[in-house]
């Protein structure tokens, strides 16, 4: 039997379906990874496993044993522990008390103990004192035990994470995104030390994360979501190279422009917006660092990549909602790098986020009508009904009960009155249908006509390069290439490594068959085989023939079958 | 790692310390009649205050009745005096032990509440404890009615203790349980218990998935600082004679939450920073008449609000705190990571 076993899992929010007949199975001893695209169910499914969301339906059995209804901390006593994707380590203690405090939480010492400061409570404390530290020693942490966890880079607070979630002791360690906010070598050096935590802590584990140079290094077995569906699951190697995978995290299947709307890179023009070395963040983590980019008057320019590469938060540090760190940002011959964001706006860069920052109760006509950021009223909302003509039927509904594409047009037409000389766009299409994207991304080229300037980033990467004039493919938190967007169009292996971390040499693990070599049966499965009694007798016949015992043999020829 | 060890028997002998020179330090300056009265205030407040260190400071839970815990602690021991002659010791022990069971019942709705949420449920048991409970002649069979109960002649252990002339007894009597009980707060702070309170407040999620039974423990929390309050309550009979709603009223929870922030809510020596200043304080402004001005009791209050605003920006971690910080700061003991950062 497996270590857990996931069944039918569904979850909805508000009609949305987070999880959707999900099953799972993990054995004891394996690192099983699950990938898939934004939204696609992995943090919820951490969530209904750790028990802080509860399923609609389906089970959870960990260790034979059922947990519906268990409370979390009832789960983690039970040996499922977890790290954090927006780290949630205990600020204000330091490093060895974060990891004394599941050691405590398992133990049995009570309030009465410890407040008298009794024999039996300093016993216990230099007890968990001793294995904390012990833990600390093994994730080379030692140096930083009496330092405030808040006040650690990320790097270092990730390994805190999974060092708290270790000390537990647990038999199944949930690790949600650890390699975010990490740069190459410390995701490389994370999937070294992952294995090796494996081998010394005898956990098994389930790993989610987006950078795939981790996972296809780190993983034995992956399952990949979309949309809360199980959409394939596999070796490392089988899903590198499915197409049904390569469709969701590319959207190979985005819709098919008519025409071609890119028109020639103009490279004459002077650059409207320089970004030189730009480096920003999020509290202690810096998302983006050393990104380059420019941007020529009227050009389109779309940036693709993996989740969590910095394309947005990029966005975000150019119209000025978040502080660029480092860099220099220089738009329009000014440079803007510390300006505030709504002088920024003023000066005709105008930024579309995810989510399209629209105000819910107010009609589509009052939305247009008050799109003036420069200060004077719009004259004629004429303009923006020519080119989104469903918006002048819906000009006295209220935003909110638009759907998710009409919202989008108002977005956009709201730019468009406005006649900004840069339009960020962030994520136009995520969650719109591709009859709608298409539409979508053919207005792009009405602004380019009207001489504005756009910078998409976008995940529909085909459609995006084919109304883009140039191309950067971030990976990492920075620029990793930059190209016209005809030569990404043309050589797939440069976007593709970003996505699914081609470039990562995959780490194959062979997997020794003279049995002592294999770890230690506390992190093997037991499974029964049910043979018909002359396959048994082949089985025996042959590994009598050899001098081999049978299960060696067994395994080498599943082995066989698996390559 | 001999520091576990040590931190118990140092508490013990700092608080035995702060037991000689607090305790006798009232016969050095000759106090005044009133202002032994306020002496053995300050430690009552002092009991307030230190609760919301374990509640508010350990666990993260806001709370905005503990003057009504003081009045719980305070009314039911004047109560078992005055109606079942109990000893006065024991009157308190059933003090403390009614003030913990509804400091957990306070707690429940802190189970799925926070923050500004919890502040206004709590801010409503006191609203109803001040306006209804202590005040409503349906409850007279424990609060004695509108006259309150009096509490003449008390003696603990042989030594008097009582409001007419052994003031200074009661402060003192007060004063050794405050820093009993401080110790074993402090104790709470850094152990096993003391970190899972903390994780608490950092991080509900966390804590939970590293094994914290947090209905256990927030009811826990609640209870004892109730229990605390309730203690501190209990010596009020015996400082003032008497029981009466007033001195339990919502303003005077508001004050604690203030005098906690201000001097530092995490810290437990902070409490009686907080006991003193809130106690003695106005009636010292009072007494003082720059230019001939009359300085009235509101002033106190708007001069809290003042240093409050001051506190937040100057020093968030309360006055407490920011001296602990510098103190630390001069003495170099802050560690800093020995190795460069991997």
């Amino acid at each position: 039997m497996s270590l857990l076993k996931v069944k039918d899992l569904s979850l909805s929010f508000g009609g949305v379906k987070a999880l959707d007949d999900i099953s799972l199975d993990l054995n004891r001893g394996e690192i099983l990874g699950l990938i898939g695209p934004n939204g696609a169910g992995k943090t919820t499914l951490f969530n209904v496993i750790t028990g802080v969301l509860r399923p609609d339906s389906g089970t959870v059995r960990f260790r034979k044993r059922s947990l519906n209804g268990l409370r979390p901390h009832r789960r983690a006593q039970l040996g499922i522990a977890r790290t954090f994707q927006n780290l949630q380590l205990f600020g204000s203690m330091t490093v060895l008390e974060n990891v004394k405090v599941p050691l405590d939480a398992l133990g049995r010492r009570n309030l009465f103990f410890d407040a008298l400061g009794l024999p039996y409570a300093v016993h216990a404390e230099r007890a968990a004192e001793s294995r904390a530290r012990a833990v600390l020693h093994f994730l080379e942490l030692l140096p930083f035990a009496d330092i405030l966890a808040a006040d650690l880079p990320v790097g270092i607070q990730r390994r805190v994470e999974i060092a708290r979630a270790l000390a537990m002791r647990p038999r199944l360690l949930l690790l949600d995104e650890p390699a975010a906010g990490l740069d190459a070598t410390e995701t490389a050096h994370l999937a070294e030390l992952l294995q090796a935590v494996r081998e010394r802590f005898q956990v098994s584990m389930l790993l989610v994360d987006h950078d795939m140079s981790l996972v296809m290094r780190a993983c034995d077995y992956l399952y990949v979501l979309d949309f809360g569906k199980l959409l394939a699951r596999g070796r490392p190697a089988e899903i590198r190279d499915d197409p049904k995978v390569l469709e969701a995290y590319l959207g190979m299947a985005s819709p098919r422009l008519r025409g071609e709307v890119g028109g020639g890179p103009k490279e004459e023009a002077a650059p409207l917006l320089e970004v030189t070395g730009l480096a920003a963040g999020y509290g202690p983590i810096e998302v983006v660092r050393n990104v380059n980019l420019q941007v020529r008057r009227g050009e389109v320019v779309a940036c693709v990549g993996a989740n969590g590469a910095g394309k947005t938060t990029t966005l975000r540090a150019l119209s000025g909602v978040i502080r660029a760190r480092r860099g220099r940002v220089r738009f329009d011959g000014q440079d803007i790098t510390h300006a505030g964001p709504d002088s920024i706006v003023r000066r005709g860069l105008i930024h579309i986020p995810q989510g399209r920052g629209l105000f819910p109760k107010l009609t589509v006509e009052e939305t247009l009508r008050l799109a003036s950021y420069s200060g004077e009223a719009v004259k004629s909302l004429d303009p923006a009904f020519d080119v989104f003509p469903r918006l002048a039927e819906r000009r006295r509904q209220v935003v909110g009960t638009l759907s998710g594409g009409e919202q989008q047009m108002v977005a956009l037409a709201r730019a468009l009155l406005v006649r900004p000389q840069l339009l960020l766009i962030d994520e136009m299409s995520q969650g719109l249908a591709p009859t709608l994207v298409q539409q979508l991304f053919e207005t792009i080229a009405v602004f380019r006509e009207r001489g504005i300037a756009v910078l998409l980033v976008e995940q529909f990467v085909d459609s995006a390069l084919e109304v883009a004039d140039h191309g950067y493919v971030f990976e990492q938190g920075t620029v990793a290439h930059e190209a016209s967007a005809a030569e990404l169009r043309a050589d797939r292996s440069l976007i593709e490594s970003s996505y699914l971390g081609r470039d990562a040499e995959a780490k194959v693990v062979p997997i020794p068959l003279n049995g002592h070599a294999r770890r230690d049966t506390g992190q093997m499965e037991e499974f029964l085989l049910t043979l018909p009694a002359d396959l048994l007798r082949a089985l025996q016949e042959r590994a009598d023939e050899q001098g081999r015992p049978a299960s060696d043999l067994a395994r080498e020829l599943l082995e066989a079958r698996g390559q | 790692m001999s520091r576990p060890v040590t931190r118990p028997l140092r508490n013990l002998a700092l608080a035995a310390a702060a037991f000689l020179v607090l305790g006798w330090a009232p016969n050095l300056f000759h106090l005044p009649l009133d202002l032994q009265f306020d002496a053995a205030l300050a430690v009552i407040y002092a009991f307030a205050i230190l609760s919301l260190v374990l509640l508010t400071g350990y666990v993260g839970q806001v709370s905005l009745c503990q003057a009504t815990f003081l009045g719980i602690g305070a009314y039911t021991a004047a109560w078992l005096f005055n109606v079942f002659h109990a000893p006065y010791l024991l009157a308190m022990a059933g003090a403390v032990a009614l003030s913990f069971l509804l400091g957990i019942v306070v707690g429940i709705p802190a189970l799925r509440l926070r923050g500004i949420m919890l502040a206004v449920v709590t801010l409503g048991v006191a609203l109803v404890f001040d306006r209804y409970f202590f005040a409503d002649h349906a409850f007279d069979w424990f609060t004695g009615g509108s006259a309150g109960w009096r509490v003449d002649g008390t003696v603990i252990a042989r030594i008097p203790m009582d409001w007419i002339g052994h003031a200074l007894n009661v402060y003192r009597f007060g004063l050794l349980l405050l820093l009993i009980v401080a110790v074993l707060v402090v104790n709470v702070h850094d152990s096993g218990s003391g970190r899972r309170f903390r994780a608490i407040r950092d991080s509900e999620l966390a804590a939970a998935t590293m094994g914290v039974d947090l209905t256990r423990y927030k009811l826990l929390a609640f209870g004892l600082a109730a229990a605390i309050a309730g203690l501190g309550g209990s010596l009020f009979p015996l400082a003032a004679g008497q029981v009466s709603p007033q001195p339990f009223n919502v303003f005077y929870s508001l004050q604690f939450a203030a005098f906690a922030v201000l001097m530092g809510v995490r810290y437990v020596p902070a409490a009686a920073i907080g006991g003193f200043f809130g106690a003695f304080v106005p009636t010292l402004l009072g007494r003082w008449h720059p230019w001939h001005l009359e300085i009235r009791y509101d002033w106190f209050q708007v001069a809290l609000g003042a240093l409050l605003v001051a506190q937040l920006i100057a020093a968030p971690d309360g006055v407490w705190g920011d001296l602990r910080q510098r103190v630390a700061h001069l003495l170099r003991r802050r560690a800093k990571p020995k190795v460069a950062i991997a």
